[in-house]
């Protein structure tokens, strides 16, 4: 159970291996068919993908084109109908489900657009959430859940409910608490997607902070301005990728053609 | 993820909801109160019983006609027991003390223009000893007075005192019947013994009573209401019921079935006991109905709770809860929910058999086996409703839950 603790407890993503480029995720002809006969509908058709340790990488495509389906697949909360999925060298489709619950608490962090945090605990408490299915002792908890929130720019509305913070600071919270089991891969469902321009700004930076100091980030987004904060774009079309190295100044040609 | 730390979770989430909690455990407060009192209530009676049959007199008797197992409808039977058997009793069995023959009537009392009617009891002065009921003032009937067939009256303490207020009663003519009776005596005071009032009866000489008040007999002799009588010791209590019973079937030339049956107190308290005893399992019975119906109130509101918290158990799962993890998770929310109602439905059930043994004759019991049961129980049925939503929790897909805003 414990051959996916390789990664270090100190630093983000930190690896012994930093020289050679580590694959994260790779797709490899994965296929997600959804129901069957004359309602089946292919989410992901054929899709291989892979993520080099480090990346900072956008998915784009229209909506119903299979980007979230693909993330569910990639954050292990999903298994693909066909295909081999190998995160950071494991192939998933061999766990049962509660190895692939203990992936999800050490391997990924997942930031969605409705941020998701418990309105009745405070930031502090829902950053430690993470650690606690982690077994970690309540003392590490709140010294690194703090770490956490500072890093975001929050230390100090540790004790605030999410009633009583903006949505780009429920946004940084959950951000938080995403990164606090010091995870090899970042994923985030439009997280700029219930945002305005200015909060997206702050989200996009840490984003920008966190992926500088080693984390591995991969976004879906559907605004153009996100996506070219971003070092590459994956562009999803009828559950198939059709371009998967896009650079951000490509947007603009791809979204009209 | 360990046990304490899940305790800790559901409590926040309890305390989070504290109306919705208070009224959940409701169901399950009143379930266990009512099992306690109920329970309580129950062992009382029986206590109350049979402290009422202790108090008929040690190593006693009951000698009455008719058979208590074959209750013949068809015809109504002469009584079968007469004062003659109660002679041949006294003198033909060794192992008993007294025999106190009765004959019991109720009839209209007057003392000049006061009257009432009370029960007159016809016996003999070992009714006094069978029964250990002595006199406070004057005298019992004594065998002279059954001799005799002499008109005296020993009057129990509340009748005297309904005829006489302050007035010293002895020495008084009174009128039962309209037969004039003087007062010899005031028993002491014995209260009510199984619905029968010996503080507000008269005590009249059994041949007196038959021949003056009754003023009918059988061909037989004189019809007796029953026979109470004393063994000698209780050691040979068993005895003495064996050997009147075949004395009395000599007497009455029984070959089938007995026309009477000699009952002892043991007897009579076996059946009390069962009386009692299927009361308390019938209030038990009740009472954990409704323990059941707060069961299936926890396990309502644990439903809505995993459907309103959907979104909640999705975020859970994908930042790395187990199925395990949620599953404990609401189950120990159900059974938080439960025990502490059992707990405070406890102390409610135990405060309300005080207040009972307090204010009634039933000194109800506090049970410690109800209580440790029905907390048992309380959590038990925690556990066993809390499993349907907290499964149903646990098998959540996190993709759907996340995504049920
Ligand atoms: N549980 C499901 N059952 C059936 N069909 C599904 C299910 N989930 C997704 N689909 C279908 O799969 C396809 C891809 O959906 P997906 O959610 O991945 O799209 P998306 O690219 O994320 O779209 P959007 O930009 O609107 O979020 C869609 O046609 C959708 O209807
Ligand atoms: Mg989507």
């Amino acid at each position: 159970m414990e051959h996916y603790s390789s990664h270090s407890p100190i630093g983000i993503a930190q690896r012994d291996d930093d020289a050679v480029a580590t694959t994260i995720v790779r797709l490899e002809n994965v296929f997600k068919i959804y129901g069957a006969g004359e309602t089946e509908v292919q989410a992901l058709a054929d899709v291989s993908l892979t993520v080099e340790q480090g990346e900072y990488c956008a998915i784009m495509g229209a909506s119903g084109s299979g980007k979230s389906t693909a993330m569910n697949i990639i954050g292990c909360l999903d298994r693909p109908t066909k295909g081999h999925y190998y995160l950071d060298g494991v192939d998933v489709a061999n766990l049962n489900d509660t190895e692939l619950a203990h992936i999800r608490n050490r391997k990924i962090g997942f930031v969605f657009q409705q941020f998701h945090l418990l309105p009745q605990s405070t930031a502090l408490e829902n950053v430690m959430l993470p650690m606690v299915y982690a077994g970690i002792s309540t003392s590490e908890r709140r010294d690194r859940a703090t770490e956490a929130l500072q890093r975001v720019g929050l230390g100090n509305r540790l004790n605030n409910q999410p009633n009583q913070l903006s949505g780009g600071q429920q946004q940084r919270v959950a951000i938080a608490r995403a990164i606090v089991n010091q995870p090899v891969l970042l994923l985030a469902d439009e997280p700029t997607g219930a945002l305005d321009s200015k909060t997206t700004q702050e989200v996009l930076e840490i984003f920008g902070e966190l992926n500088a100091s080693g984390i591995t980030i991969v976004m879906v987004t559907h605004e153009p301005d996100v996506a070219r904060k971003t070092q590459r774009i994956v562009w999803f079309k009828d559950g198939q990728v059709i371009h998967s190295h896009l650079t951000p100044s490509d947007i603009n040609r791809v979204a009209t053609s | 993820m360990d046990i304490l730390e899940s305790v800790k979770m559901a409590s926040k989430t309890l305390l989070a909801n504290k109306l919705r909690s208070t009224l959940t455990m409701l169901g399950i407060i009143i379930g266990n109160a009512s099992v306690i009192a109920m329970v309580g209530i129950g062992e009382g009676a029986q206590r109350f019983v049979s402290g009422q049959f202790e108090s008929l007199g040690t190593n006693v008797l009951f000698i009455v006609p008719g058979n208590r197992d074959a209750q013949r409808t068809t015809v109504d039977l002469p009584r079968t027991l007469v004062l003659e058997d109660a002679e041949a009793i006294a003198t033909q069995v060794p192992t008993v003390a007294a025999v106190a023959p009765q004959l019991h009537s109720r009839e209209l009392v007057t003392y000049r223009n006061r009257n009432t009617y009370s029960l007159m009891v016809g016996t003999n002065p070992d009714f006094s000893i069978v029964r250990s009921f002595d006199t406070e003032r004057g005298r019992f009937i004594t065998d002279l007075d059954v001799k005799r067939n002499n008109q005296v009256v020993t009057l129990g303490v509340d009748l005297a005192e309904r005829l006489f207020g302050n007035q010293d009663p002895i020495g008084q003519q009174i009128r039962i019947r309209n037969v004039s009776f003087l007062v010899i005596g005031v028993m002491e005071a014995k209260g009510s013994v199984l619905g029968t009032n010996y503080d507000d009866s008269a005590y009249i000489p059994i041949t007196t009573m038959a021949s003056r008040i009754i003023g009918k007999n059988s061909p037989y002799g004189v019809n007796l209401t029953f026979i109470s009588v004393s063994a000698q010791n209780e050691a040979s209590v068993d005895a003495a019921q064996f050997q009147i019973t075949n004395l009395l079937r000599l007497r009455h030339k029984i070959t089938r079935e007995d026309d009477f049956s000699v009952e002892s107190q043991k007897d009579v308290l076996e059946i009390a006991g069962t009386v009692t005893g299927a009361l308390t399992i019938m209030l038990a019975a009740i009472a954990g109905i409704s323990l059941l119906v707060g069961g299936i109130g926890v396990m309502n509101i644990m439903l809505v709770s995993v459907t309103e918290r959907t979104q909640e158990i999705g975020l859970r799962k994908a930042i790395g809860a187990t199925q395990d993890d949620v599953l404990i998770q609401f189950l120990i929310e159900a059974v938080i929910l439960s025990a502490a109602g059992g707990l405070l439905g406890t102390a409610l059930g135990v405060g309300g058999v005080l207040l009972i043994g307090a204010f009634t004759p039933f000194q109800a019991g506090v049970s410690p086996i109800a209580i440790a049961l029905a907390v048992g129980v309380s959590g038990g049925i925690g556990i066993i409703f809390g499993v349907v939503p907290a499964r149903r929790a646990a098998q959540l897909d996190p993709i759907v839950a996340l995504r049920s805003a």
